[in-house]
Protein backbone atom coordinates (compact mmCIF):
# COMPACT_ATOMS: atom_id res chain seq x y z
CA UNK A 1 0.00 0.00 0.00
CA UNK A 2 1.05 3.50 -0.53
CA UNK A 3 0.69 5.97 1.70
CA UNK A 4 1.42 8.52 -0.98
CA UNK A 5 -2.05 7.61 -3.04
CA UNK A 6 -3.77 7.49 0.09
CA UNK A 7 -2.98 10.91 1.04
CA UNK A 8 -3.56 12.22 -2.84
CA UNK A 9 -6.86 10.56 -2.26
CA UNK A 10 -7.47 12.33 1.48
CA UNK A 11 -6.94 15.34 -0.41
CA UNK A 12 -9.22 14.66 -3.15
CA UNK A 13 -12.24 14.56 -0.97
CA UNK A 14 -10.96 17.25 1.40
CA UNK A 15 -11.36 19.93 -1.63
CA UNK A 16 -14.65 17.97 -2.52
CA UNK A 17 -15.87 18.97 1.35
CA UNK A 18 -14.37 22.96 1.11
CA UNK A 19 -15.69 23.34 -2.30
CA UNK A 20 -19.30 21.46 -1.67
CA UNK A 21 -21.04 23.62 0.65
CA UNK A 22 -24.43 21.21 0.87
CA UNK A 23 -21.68 18.40 2.07
CA UNK A 24 -21.79 19.98 4.96
CA UNK A 25 -25.28 19.42 5.74
CA UNK A 26 -24.22 15.51 6.39
CA UNK A 27 -22.12 16.81 9.28
CA UNK A 28 -23.44 19.63 10.78
CA UNK A 29 -27.06 20.50 9.71
CA UNK A 30 -28.76 17.19 9.62
CA UNK A 31 -27.30 15.74 13.02
CA UNK A 32 -28.37 18.95 14.35
CA UNK A 33 -31.69 18.53 12.78
CA UNK A 34 -32.18 15.05 14.06
CA UNK A 35 -31.01 15.99 17.96
CA UNK A 36 -34.15 18.72 18.38
CA UNK A 37 -36.39 15.71 16.62
CA UNK A 38 -35.47 12.85 18.89
CA UNK A 39 -34.33 15.29 21.70
CA UNK A 40 -37.61 16.71 21.94
CA UNK A 41 -39.75 13.72 21.36
CA UNK A 42 -38.19 12.39 24.59
CA UNK A 43 -38.58 15.60 26.83
CA UNK A 44 -41.80 15.35 25.81
CA UNK A 45 -42.33 11.70 26.45
CA UNK A 46 -40.34 12.16 30.08
CA UNK A 47 -43.31 14.97 30.37
CA UNK A 48 -46.22 12.92 29.45
CA UNK A 49 -45.02 10.31 31.46
CA UNK A 50 -42.76 11.16 34.79
CA UNK A 51 -41.97 7.09 34.81
CA UNK A 52 -39.99 7.48 31.85
CA UNK A 53 -36.80 9.25 32.62
CA UNK A 54 -35.06 6.94 30.06
CA UNK A 55 -36.86 8.40 27.43
CA UNK A 56 -34.45 11.50 26.44
CA UNK A 57 -31.26 9.57 27.23
CA UNK A 58 -32.08 6.65 25.38
CA UNK A 59 -33.11 8.37 22.13
CA UNK A 60 -30.51 11.12 22.36
CA UNK A 61 -27.80 8.84 22.49
CA UNK A 62 -29.40 6.70 20.33
CA UNK A 63 -28.91 9.36 17.80
CA UNK A 64 -25.70 10.27 18.46
CA UNK A 65 -24.27 7.08 18.21
CA UNK A 66 -26.31 6.02 14.88
CA UNK A 67 -24.86 9.07 13.79
CA UNK A 68 -21.67 7.47 14.35
CA UNK A 69 -22.24 4.67 11.88
CA UNK A 70 -23.91 6.45 9.37
CA UNK A 71 -21.02 9.22 9.04
CA UNK A 72 -18.95 5.76 8.99
CA UNK A 73 -21.14 4.56 6.16
CA UNK A 74 -21.42 7.99 4.49
CA UNK A 75 -17.77 8.45 4.04
CA UNK A 76 -17.46 5.77 1.72
CA UNK A 77 -20.45 5.17 0.13
CA UNK A 78 -20.56 8.81 -0.86
CA UNK A 79 -16.91 9.39 -1.48
CA UNK A 80 -17.18 6.39 -4.34
CA UNK A 81 -20.25 7.80 -5.30
CA UNK A 82 -18.35 11.22 -6.07
CA UNK A 83 -15.97 9.57 -8.25
CA UNK A 84 -19.68 8.24 -10.47
CA UNK A 85 -21.20 11.24 -10.08
CA UNK A 86 -18.29 13.73 -11.52
CA UNK A 87 -17.63 10.98 -14.12
CA UNK A 88 -13.85 10.87 -12.59
CA UNK A 89 -13.94 6.74 -12.07
CA UNK A 90 -12.07 6.06 -15.00
CA UNK A 91 -9.41 8.17 -14.26
CA UNK A 92 -9.19 6.85 -10.66
CA UNK A 93 -9.50 3.17 -12.19
CA UNK A 94 -6.14 3.88 -14.77
CA UNK A 95 -3.86 5.03 -12.47
CA UNK A 96 -2.15 2.91 -9.89
CA UNK A 97 -4.29 3.34 -6.96
CA UNK A 98 -5.66 -0.11 -5.79
CA UNK A 99 -9.35 -0.55 -4.59
CA UNK A 100 -7.54 -1.20 -0.70
CA UNK A 101 -5.98 2.13 -1.05
CA UNK A 102 -8.91 4.02 -2.53
CA UNK A 103 -11.04 2.80 0.36
CA UNK A 104 -8.51 3.60 2.85
CA UNK A 105 -8.19 7.31 2.41
CA UNK A 106 -12.19 7.70 1.85
CA UNK A 107 -12.44 5.90 5.39
CA UNK A 108 -9.60 7.74 7.11
CA UNK A 109 -11.04 11.11 5.74
CA UNK A 110 -14.05 10.19 6.90
CA UNK A 111 -13.05 9.50 10.21
CA UNK A 112 -12.01 13.54 10.58
CA UNK A 113 -15.85 13.77 8.98
CA UNK A 114 -17.08 11.71 12.21
CA UNK A 115 -15.01 13.60 14.71
CA UNK A 116 -16.73 16.80 12.86
CA UNK A 117 -20.48 15.14 13.34
CA UNK A 118 -19.64 14.41 17.21
CA UNK A 119 -18.21 17.45 18.12
CA UNK A 120 -21.53 19.45 16.58
CA UNK A 121 -23.96 16.38 18.12
CA UNK A 122 -22.20 16.78 21.31
CA UNK A 123 -22.29 20.53 21.50
CA UNK A 124 -25.89 20.48 20.51
CA UNK A 125 -26.92 17.88 23.14
CA UNK A 126 -25.65 19.87 25.36
CA UNK A 127 -26.89 23.08 24.64
CA UNK A 128 -30.23 22.21 23.91
CA UNK A 129 -30.96 19.12 26.53
CA UNK A 130 -27.76 19.34 28.56
CA UNK A 131 -27.22 16.04 27.59
CA UNK A 132 -23.70 14.51 27.69
CA UNK A 133 -23.01 11.95 25.85
CA UNK A 134 -19.04 11.44 27.14
CA UNK A 135 -20.91 11.26 30.84
CA UNK A 136 -20.93 7.98 30.82
CA UNK A 137 -17.17 8.03 30.46
CA UNK A 138 -15.09 5.72 28.49
CA UNK A 139 -17.68 2.61 27.49
CA UNK A 140 -18.45 4.81 24.87
CA UNK A 141 -15.39 3.97 22.99
CA UNK A 142 -16.11 0.47 22.13
CA UNK A 143 -19.47 0.93 21.27
CA UNK A 144 -18.44 3.84 18.42
CA UNK A 145 -15.83 1.64 17.17
CA UNK A 146 -18.63 -1.27 16.74
CA UNK A 147 -20.84 0.89 15.04
CA UNK A 148 -17.79 2.26 12.46
CA UNK A 149 -17.19 -1.27 11.80
CA UNK A 150 -21.15 -1.62 10.64
CA UNK A 151 -21.06 1.45 8.76
CA UNK A 152 -17.86 0.61 6.74
CA UNK A 153 -19.84 -2.77 5.74
CA UNK A 154 -22.92 -1.39 4.82
CA UNK A 155 -20.96 1.16 2.86
CA UNK A 156 -19.18 -1.39 0.77
CA UNK A 157 -22.27 -3.52 0.40
CA UNK A 158 -23.76 -0.47 -1.01
CA UNK A 159 -20.65 0.20 -3.19
CA UNK A 160 -20.66 -3.31 -4.49
CA UNK A 161 -24.36 -2.32 -5.45
CA UNK A 162 -23.94 0.86 -7.03
CA UNK A 163 -21.12 -0.66 -9.04
CA UNK A 164 -23.30 -3.14 -10.55
CA UNK A 165 -26.52 -1.50 -11.10
CA UNK A 166 -25.46 1.58 -11.61
CA UNK A 167 -27.13 5.03 -10.24
CA UNK A 168 -30.65 3.02 -9.54
CA UNK A 169 -28.70 1.58 -6.53
CA UNK A 170 -27.35 5.07 -5.18
CA UNK A 171 -31.00 5.62 -3.02
CA UNK A 172 -29.63 2.42 -0.89
CA UNK A 173 -27.45 4.81 0.63
CA UNK A 174 -29.68 6.87 2.59
CA UNK A 175 -32.45 3.64 2.67
CA UNK A 176 -30.34 1.24 4.07
CA UNK A 177 -29.84 3.07 6.89
CA UNK A 178 -33.59 3.93 7.71
CA UNK A 179 -33.84 0.16 7.94
CA UNK A 180 -31.43 -0.45 10.05
CA UNK A 181 -32.59 2.33 12.22
CA UNK A 182 -35.92 0.71 12.62
CA UNK A 183 -34.32 -2.78 13.20
CA UNK A 184 -31.62 -2.39 15.32
CA UNK A 185 -33.06 -1.12 18.61
CA UNK A 186 -31.38 2.54 18.18
CA UNK A 187 -33.83 4.43 20.20
CA UNK A 188 -35.75 0.91 22.39
CA UNK A 189 -34.70 -2.88 22.98
CA UNK A 190 -35.72 -5.06 20.12
CA UNK A 191 -38.54 -6.65 22.11
CA UNK A 192 -40.52 -3.48 21.42
CA UNK A 193 -41.14 -4.25 18.03
CA UNK A 194 -43.93 -5.90 16.74
CA UNK A 195 -44.00 -10.23 16.90
CA UNK A 196 -42.50 -11.69 13.69
CA UNK A 197 -39.60 -8.43 13.57
CA UNK A 198 -38.14 -9.00 16.15
CA UNK A 199 -35.96 -11.99 15.01
CA UNK A 200 -34.84 -9.89 11.94
CA UNK A 201 -33.68 -6.89 14.99
CA UNK A 202 -32.12 -10.19 17.09
CA UNK A 203 -29.43 -11.38 14.23
CA UNK A 204 -28.24 -8.02 13.66
CA UNK A 205 -24.91 -6.94 15.29
CA UNK A 206 -26.02 -3.55 15.81
CA UNK A 207 -29.07 -4.25 17.84
CA UNK A 208 -26.59 -5.73 20.38
CA UNK A 209 -24.34 -2.78 20.47
CA UNK A 210 -27.02 -0.61 21.64
CA UNK A 211 -28.32 -2.51 23.91
CA UNK A 212 -24.92 -2.41 25.47
CA UNK A 213 -25.51 1.22 25.43
CA UNK A 214 -29.00 1.28 26.95
CA UNK A 215 -27.59 -0.86 29.94
CA UNK A 216 -25.14 1.77 30.34
CA UNK A 217 -26.92 4.07 30.20
CA UNK A 218 -29.07 3.02 32.97
CA UNK A 219 -25.73 2.74 35.26
CA UNK A 220 -25.33 -1.02 34.81
CA UNK A 221 -21.35 -1.99 33.78
CA UNK A 222 -20.51 -2.46 30.33
CA UNK A 223 -21.33 -5.84 29.13
CA UNK A 224 -18.85 -7.42 28.02
CA UNK A 225 -20.27 -10.27 26.80
CA UNK A 226 -22.83 -8.53 24.77
CA UNK A 227 -20.35 -6.86 23.36
CA UNK A 228 -18.22 -9.52 22.18
CA UNK A 229 -21.37 -10.88 20.33
CA UNK A 230 -21.51 -8.00 18.38
CA UNK A 231 -17.64 -7.93 17.61
CA UNK A 232 -18.29 -11.50 16.30
CA UNK A 233 -21.34 -10.43 14.23
CA UNK A 234 -19.48 -6.68 12.72
CA UNK A 235 -16.29 -8.53 12.04
CA UNK A 236 -18.29 -11.33 10.40
CA UNK A 237 -20.97 -8.03 8.58
CA UNK A 238 -17.56 -6.48 7.25
CA UNK A 239 -15.74 -9.48 6.21
CA UNK A 240 -19.45 -10.54 3.86
CA UNK A 241 -19.63 -6.96 2.82
CA UNK A 242 -15.90 -6.87 1.57
CA UNK A 243 -16.49 -10.64 -0.27
CA UNK A 244 -19.55 -9.14 -1.76
CA UNK A 245 -18.13 -5.68 -2.97
CA UNK A 246 -15.23 -7.59 -3.95
CA UNK A 247 -17.30 -10.11 -6.44
CA UNK A 248 -19.54 -6.92 -7.88
CA UNK A 249 -16.52 -5.06 -8.55
CA UNK A 250 -15.19 -8.45 -10.39
CA UNK A 251 -18.66 -8.16 -12.46
CA UNK A 252 -17.98 -4.51 -12.71
CA UNK A 253 -14.73 -5.01 -14.45
CA UNK A 254 -16.13 -8.35 -16.38
CA UNK A 255 -18.82 -6.48 -17.72
CA UNK A 256 -17.51 -3.22 -18.99
CA UNK A 257 -19.74 -1.25 -16.59
CA UNK A 258 -17.03 1.66 -16.42
CA UNK A 259 -18.32 3.09 -19.53
CA UNK A 260 -21.57 3.81 -17.70
CA UNK A 261 -19.47 6.67 -16.37
CA UNK A 262 -17.62 8.01 -19.53
CA UNK B 1 12.66 4.41 -20.15
CA UNK B 2 11.91 1.29 -21.48
CA UNK B 3 14.37 0.75 -24.16
CA UNK B 4 13.96 -3.12 -25.78
CA UNK B 5 11.14 -3.96 -24.18
CA UNK B 6 7.66 -4.21 -25.75
CA UNK B 7 5.19 -1.80 -23.59
CA UNK B 8 2.10 -3.85 -24.29
CA UNK B 9 2.00 -7.70 -25.36
CA UNK B 10 -1.61 -8.86 -25.73
CA UNK B 11 -1.98 -12.46 -26.99
CA UNK B 12 -5.71 -14.29 -28.08
CA UNK B 13 -7.46 -11.26 -26.27
CA UNK B 14 -11.10 -11.55 -26.07
CA UNK B 15 -14.22 -10.13 -25.00
CA UNK B 16 -17.67 -10.33 -25.25
CA UNK B 17 -20.83 -8.68 -24.05
CA UNK B 18 -23.79 -10.31 -24.04
CA UNK B 19 -23.59 -12.03 -27.61
CA UNK B 20 -21.59 -8.75 -29.35
CA UNK B 21 -18.39 -10.20 -29.78
CA UNK B 22 -16.15 -6.80 -29.27
CA UNK B 23 -12.64 -8.27 -29.37
CA UNK B 24 -12.30 -11.88 -31.07
CA UNK B 25 -9.01 -13.09 -30.28
CA UNK B 26 -6.53 -10.42 -30.53
CA UNK B 27 -2.85 -10.42 -30.75
CA UNK B 28 -0.82 -6.91 -30.41
CA UNK B 29 2.32 -6.28 -29.69
CA UNK B 30 3.30 -2.29 -29.17
CA UNK B 31 7.15 -1.76 -29.09
CA UNK B 32 8.91 0.68 -26.68
CA UNK B 33 9.09 3.65 -28.39
CA UNK B 34 6.69 3.24 -31.11
CA UNK B 35 3.91 5.55 -31.99
CA UNK B 36 0.95 3.14 -32.85
CA UNK B 37 -2.75 4.24 -34.12
CA UNK B 38 -5.44 1.79 -33.34
CA UNK B 39 -8.18 2.49 -36.03
CA UNK B 40 -11.05 1.02 -36.60
CA UNK B 41 -15.12 1.97 -37.35
CA UNK B 42 -17.07 2.57 -34.80
CA UNK B 43 -17.59 -1.07 -32.93
CA UNK B 44 -14.91 -2.18 -34.12
CA UNK B 45 -13.38 -2.75 -30.47
CA UNK B 46 -11.01 0.05 -30.29
CA UNK B 47 -11.74 1.31 -26.73
CA UNK B 48 -12.87 -1.95 -25.60
CA UNK B 49 -9.25 -2.90 -26.17
CA UNK B 50 -7.55 0.17 -24.85
CA UNK B 51 -9.60 -0.40 -21.46
CA UNK B 52 -8.78 -4.23 -20.84
CA UNK B 53 -5.16 -2.97 -21.80
CA UNK B 54 -5.54 -0.56 -18.88
CA UNK B 55 -7.06 -2.86 -16.51
CA UNK B 56 -10.48 -1.38 -16.61
CA UNK B 57 -12.59 -4.15 -18.51
CA UNK B 58 -11.54 -7.68 -17.88
CA UNK B 59 -11.01 -9.96 -21.10
CA UNK B 60 -12.92 -13.22 -21.44
CA UNK B 61 -9.89 -14.68 -22.79
CA UNK B 62 -6.03 -14.07 -23.35
CA UNK B 63 -3.14 -12.22 -21.16
CA UNK B 64 -1.62 -8.87 -21.52
CA UNK B 65 1.57 -7.83 -20.32
CA UNK B 66 1.87 -4.07 -19.68
CA UNK B 67 5.55 -2.47 -19.66
CA UNK B 68 6.49 -6.50 -19.02
CA UNK B 69 3.76 -6.62 -16.09
CA UNK B 70 0.96 -9.61 -16.21
CA UNK B 71 -2.28 -7.73 -15.73
CA UNK B 72 -4.35 -8.20 -13.90
CA UNK B 73 -2.06 -9.24 -11.03
CA UNK B 74 0.51 -5.71 -10.80
CA UNK B 75 -1.80 -3.72 -12.63
CA UNK B 76 -1.18 -1.23 -9.78
CA UNK B 77 2.43 -1.30 -10.66
CA UNK B 78 2.12 -1.25 -14.40
CA UNK B 79 -0.31 1.65 -14.07
CA UNK B 80 2.24 4.20 -12.29
CA UNK B 81 4.36 3.84 -15.88
CA UNK B 82 1.33 4.39 -17.91
CA UNK B 83 -1.02 7.09 -18.81
CA UNK B 84 -4.55 7.73 -20.26
CA UNK B 85 -6.31 10.71 -22.31
CA UNK B 86 -9.72 10.09 -23.51
CA UNK B 87 -11.61 12.99 -25.49
CA UNK B 88 -14.59 11.72 -23.47
CA UNK B 89 -13.23 11.52 -19.91
CA UNK B 90 -13.46 15.16 -18.09
CA UNK B 91 -11.59 16.04 -14.95
CA UNK B 92 -13.47 16.67 -12.27
CA UNK B 93 -15.49 20.01 -12.06
CA UNK B 94 -15.00 21.08 -8.53
CA UNK B 95 -11.23 20.75 -8.94
CA UNK B 96 -8.83 23.79 -9.97
CA UNK B 97 -6.06 22.49 -12.58
CA UNK B 98 -3.49 22.78 -10.29
CA UNK B 99 -5.20 20.82 -7.50
CA UNK B 100 -6.15 17.92 -10.12
CA UNK B 101 -2.82 17.86 -11.16
CA UNK B 102 -1.72 18.03 -7.69
CA UNK B 103 -3.64 15.38 -6.52
CA UNK B 104 -3.43 12.97 -9.73
CA UNK B 105 0.30 13.80 -9.27
CA UNK B 106 -0.43 11.57 -5.91
CA UNK B 107 -2.57 8.91 -7.37
CA UNK B 108 0.82 8.01 -9.56
CA UNK B 109 2.99 7.72 -6.25
CA UNK B 110 4.91 11.09 -6.79
CA UNK B 111 6.39 11.85 -3.08
CA UNK B 112 6.76 15.66 -3.83
CA UNK B 113 4.16 16.49 -6.14
CA UNK B 114 4.11 20.45 -5.89
CA UNK B 115 7.12 21.07 -8.13
CA UNK B 116 6.45 18.33 -10.55
CA UNK B 117 3.01 19.81 -10.78
CA UNK B 118 4.87 23.56 -11.15
CA UNK B 119 7.31 22.29 -13.91
CA UNK B 120 4.33 20.68 -16.02
CA UNK B 121 2.26 23.80 -16.07
CA UNK B 122 5.48 25.55 -17.24
CA UNK B 123 6.64 23.09 -19.79
CA UNK B 124 3.10 23.27 -21.59
CA UNK B 125 2.33 26.52 -20.99
CA UNK B 126 -0.72 26.45 -18.87
CA UNK B 127 -0.02 28.85 -16.54
CA UNK B 128 -3.43 30.72 -17.03
CA UNK B 129 -5.25 28.10 -16.78
CA UNK B 130 -3.76 26.71 -13.44
CA UNK B 131 -6.19 28.43 -10.92
CA UNK B 132 -9.23 27.86 -12.88
CA UNK B 133 -11.96 25.24 -12.28
CA UNK B 134 -11.90 22.59 -14.73
CA UNK B 135 -15.31 23.33 -15.62
CA UNK B 136 -14.33 26.99 -16.81
CA UNK B 137 -12.03 25.45 -18.97
CA UNK B 138 -12.69 25.10 -22.83
CA UNK B 139 -12.82 21.14 -24.82
CA UNK B 140 -8.94 22.12 -26.04
CA UNK B 141 -8.45 23.22 -22.73
CA UNK B 142 -9.49 20.18 -21.09
CA UNK B 143 -7.41 17.85 -23.19
CA UNK B 144 -4.26 19.58 -23.01
CA UNK B 145 -4.65 19.60 -18.86
CA UNK B 146 -5.76 15.67 -19.14
CA UNK B 147 -2.20 15.26 -21.16
CA UNK B 148 -0.61 17.15 -18.48
CA UNK B 149 -2.13 15.05 -15.94
CA UNK B 150 -1.04 11.85 -17.51
CA UNK B 151 2.46 12.81 -18.03
CA UNK B 152 2.95 14.17 -14.97
CA UNK B 153 5.15 10.49 -13.93
CA UNK B 154 6.70 10.14 -17.48
CA UNK B 155 5.12 7.52 -18.74
CA UNK B 156 6.33 4.65 -20.43
CA UNK B 157 3.17 4.53 -22.34
CA UNK B 158 0.63 7.43 -23.08
CA UNK B 159 -2.74 5.57 -24.19
CA UNK B 160 -4.98 7.99 -26.15
CA UNK B 161 -8.35 7.38 -27.45
CA UNK B 162 -9.51 10.11 -29.31
CA UNK B 163 -7.90 12.85 -27.80
CA UNK B 164 -8.82 15.61 -30.59
CA UNK B 165 -12.15 14.57 -31.07
CA UNK B 166 -14.64 17.67 -31.23
CA UNK B 167 -11.34 20.03 -31.07
CA UNK B 168 -10.69 22.83 -33.88
CA UNK B 169 -8.06 22.01 -36.29
CA UNK B 170 -5.29 24.64 -34.37
CA UNK B 171 -5.84 23.31 -31.07
CA UNK B 172 -6.35 19.88 -32.14
CA UNK B 173 -2.56 20.66 -34.25
CA UNK B 174 -1.52 22.00 -30.94
CA UNK B 175 -1.88 18.89 -28.94
CA UNK B 176 -0.27 16.39 -31.87
CA UNK B 177 2.94 18.63 -31.33
CA UNK B 178 3.17 18.66 -27.54
CA UNK B 179 2.37 14.67 -27.99
CA UNK B 180 5.23 14.73 -30.36
CA UNK B 181 7.28 16.43 -28.44
CA UNK B 182 6.66 14.17 -25.20
CA UNK B 183 7.74 10.97 -27.11
CA UNK B 184 10.81 12.52 -28.73
CA UNK B 185 11.53 13.83 -24.87
CA UNK B 186 11.31 11.04 -23.01
CA UNK B 187 10.43 8.29 -25.44
CA UNK B 188 7.30 7.61 -24.67
CA UNK B 189 5.37 5.11 -26.51
CA UNK B 190 2.00 6.58 -27.89
CA UNK B 191 -0.86 4.27 -29.03
CA UNK B 192 -3.67 6.39 -30.30
CA UNK B 193 -7.46 5.95 -31.58
CA UNK B 194 -8.79 8.59 -33.69
CA UNK B 195 -10.61 9.01 -37.07
CA UNK B 196 -8.57 11.97 -38.22
CA UNK B 197 -6.52 10.47 -40.88
CA UNK B 198 -4.30 12.86 -40.98
CA UNK B 199 -4.04 13.31 -37.28
CA UNK B 200 -2.95 10.06 -37.78
CA UNK B 201 -0.58 10.02 -40.52
CA UNK B 202 0.90 12.97 -38.39
CA UNK B 203 1.22 11.38 -34.76
CA UNK B 204 1.72 7.34 -35.94
CA UNK B 205 4.41 5.87 -37.54
CA UNK B 206 2.59 2.17 -38.06
CA UNK B 207 -1.14 1.53 -37.88
CA UNK B 208 -3.36 -1.14 -36.80
CA UNK B 209 -6.99 -1.16 -38.34
CA UNK B 210 -9.54 -3.06 -36.34
CA UNK B 211 -13.07 -4.42 -37.76
CA UNK B 212 -15.02 -6.73 -35.53
CA UNK B 213 -12.87 -6.93 -32.76
CA UNK B 214 -10.09 -8.45 -35.10
CA UNK B 215 -7.02 -6.77 -37.48
CA UNK B 216 -7.70 -5.83 -41.10
CA UNK B 217 -4.66 -4.54 -41.48
CA UNK B 218 -1.11 -3.44 -39.77
CA UNK B 219 1.81 -1.99 -40.61
CA UNK B 220 2.87 1.66 -41.44
CA UNK B 221 0.42 4.00 -42.71
CA UNK B 222 1.55 4.02 -46.37
CA UNK B 223 1.59 -0.10 -45.99
CA UNK B 224 -1.22 -0.20 -45.04
CA UNK B 225 -3.33 2.01 -47.70
CA UNK B 226 -1.24 0.39 -50.33
CA UNK B 227 -2.97 -3.04 -49.33
CA UNK B 228 -6.15 -1.52 -50.42
CA UNK B 229 -5.00 -0.25 -54.04
CA UNK B 230 -4.71 3.25 -52.54
CA UNK B 231 -2.05 5.34 -51.36
CA UNK B 232 -4.56 7.34 -49.33
CA UNK B 233 -5.12 5.68 -45.44
CA UNK B 234 -8.43 7.44 -45.10
CA UNK B 235 -9.82 5.70 -48.48
CA UNK B 236 -7.86 2.70 -47.43
CA UNK B 237 -10.06 3.43 -43.87
CA UNK B 238 -13.81 4.00 -45.85
CA UNK B 239 -12.88 0.51 -47.76
CA UNK B 240 -12.48 -1.09 -44.18
CA UNK B 241 -15.90 0.61 -42.78
CA UNK B 242 -17.72 -0.25 -46.05
CA UNK B 243 -16.90 -4.19 -45.48
CA UNK B 244 -17.88 -3.48 -41.75
CA UNK B 245 -21.01 -2.39 -42.21
CA UNK B 246 -21.75 -4.78 -45.29
CA UNK B 247 -21.08 -7.61 -42.65
CA UNK B 248 -23.08 -5.40 -39.98
CA UNK B 249 -22.39 -3.92 -36.22
CA UNK B 250 -23.04 -2.03 -33.08
CA UNK B 251 -21.72 1.59 -32.53
CA UNK B 252 -18.50 1.37 -30.79
CA UNK B 253 -19.73 4.59 -28.42
CA UNK B 254 -18.43 3.67 -24.63
CA UNK B 255 -22.10 3.88 -23.33
CA UNK B 256 -22.98 0.60 -25.88
CA UNK B 257 -21.48 -2.18 -22.76
CA UNK B 258 -24.17 -2.15 -20.65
Amino acid sequence: MSTVRIRAVMHRHWIVLRRAPHRWFEISFWPVMDVLLWGSLGAFVSQETPDSRAATPYLLAGIVLFWTFTQAQFSIALGVNEETWTRNILNVLTTPVSELEYITGIALFGLLKLALCLATLTVSTIVFFSFDLSSIGWSVIPIMVLLVINGWALAMLVVGLVLRFGQSAEILIWGFNYVLMAFSGVFFPAGALPDGLRSVAEVLPMTKTFAALRAVLDGRPLPWSTLAAALVGSILFFAGAIAFATWLLHVFRRRGFVTRYS
Amino acid sequence: MTAGLDVVVARSLTKRFRRQVAVDNLDLVVPAGARIGLLGPNGAGKTTTLLMLLGAITPDAGTIDLVGLRLPRHRSKALGRVGFVAGYLPLPENLKVREALTIFAGLYGLRRPSPIVEAAIEKFAIGHLADQQSRELSSGQRTLVSIVKSTLHEPALLVLDEPTASLDPEVARRVRLALLDIHREWGTTLLVTSHNMREVETLCERVVILTHGRIAADGSPSDVAASFDTDDLEEAFLQVAAEARQAGGAEDHPTVHR
